[in-house]
């Protein structure tokens, strides 16, 4: 049976693939993350953008293609997600 | 003998449900997780039931010294217990508690107006230990999937909460006995097994790695 994946869930993938997954200075490729974190092109473009805007992720200015890297907040944020992802985790909860 | 381990029952209540529910809500204001939100109100309800009912006691030792709590003050401290043991089955989605007609939605009420404190509070105490019996047995189910020790005391803390309560119910049958005694320390165990998660959260300020 497949895992249902929460909104907080995918955001948490998508910075951990950005955090990790990194060429350094240039960032991610959105294949990359769809690959990494098994979502639709269309979503994830949605989430992307939400993502920017809100500062938790930074797009890189490439000749080829758009890029991502994880912001400083963004890596913050991650942070805090896993510890929490642990704590709900405890409790036999989703987060 | 029996009061001052209600009361230290109800004050180790009062300080696991605050400390569960306050890093619950730290872990809500960061990540905006919806779980984490139930689980703060859960245990935040859980620990101001304890906290109403030590106050009852410790009222009734220091001041009115009848020998019981005071009914209104017990039921209303159930009550809240009650709330915070729903959260946490809710969470491990319930998906409906109340009828959705509106006829049995009216009529549901009725009773509570006619009954007293003494069958409210019991009312209530025997959702609370359903509540915590669906609550331990969906904790122990994501502890075999999961298999992380944490979620294994919860489980444990959960049952031993549900065993707590249904040991008391012995002791209103079998009054004077140690059951209550004993239903009290099972209680405690239970309170102590649900807050070890709290040990594990760090509470210092997290640094990064300047080369990531």
């Amino acid at each position: 049976m497949t895992e249902h994946r929460t909104q907080i869930k995918i955001v948490g993938e998508i910075l951990d693939t950005a955090t990790h997954e990194i060429d350094e200075h240039e960032g991610t490729t959105i294949t990359h993350i769809i690959r990494k974190a098994n979502i639709s092109h269309g979503r994830l473009s949605t989430i992307l953008n939400n993502l920017v805007s809100q500062g938790l992720l930074e797009q890189v200015n490439s000749k080829r293609s758009y890029r991502y890297k994880t912001s400083h907040s963004g890596r913050e944020f991650l942070v805090a997600y896993k510890t929490f992802r642990e704590f709900s985790d405890d409790f036999g909860l989703t987060i | 003998m029996e009061f001052f381990l209600e009361i230290i029952l109800n004050l180790v209540g009062l300080l696991v449900g605050l400390a569960i529910g306050t890093i619950s809500y730290i872990g809500f204001k960061n990540t905006g997780s919806p779980t984490l939100f139930r689980i703060s109100i859960a245990f935040f309800a859980i620990g101001i039931g304890f906290g109403i009912l030590a106050t009852g006691f410790i009222l009734d030792d220091f001041i009115f010294k009848t020998g019981d709590i005071n009914r209104g003050i017990s039921t209303l401290g159930v009550a809240s217990q009650t709330v915070g043991y729903w959260f946490i089955a809710f969470s491990h989605t319930i998906r409906t508690f109340f009828p959705k007609s509106r006829y049995f939605r009216s009529i549901g009420v009725i009773p509570l107006f006619f009954v007293s404190f003494n069958y409210i509070e019991n009312i209530l105490r025997a959702v609370s230990f359903i509540l915590l019996v669906y609550g331990a047995i969906e904790t122990l189910i994501s502890y075999i999937e999961g298999r992380k020790k944490t979620t294994l005391f919860v489980a444990i803390g959960l049952g031993l909460l549900g065993f707590g309560e249904f040991i008391g119910w012995y002791s209103f049958v079998f009054p004077e006995t140690i059951l209550y005694v004993f239903s009290i320390l099972i209680k405690i165990g239970g309170l102590i097994a649900i807050g070890i998660p709290v040990s594990k959260i760090p509470f210092r300020k997290i640094s990064f790695d300047e080369n990531l």
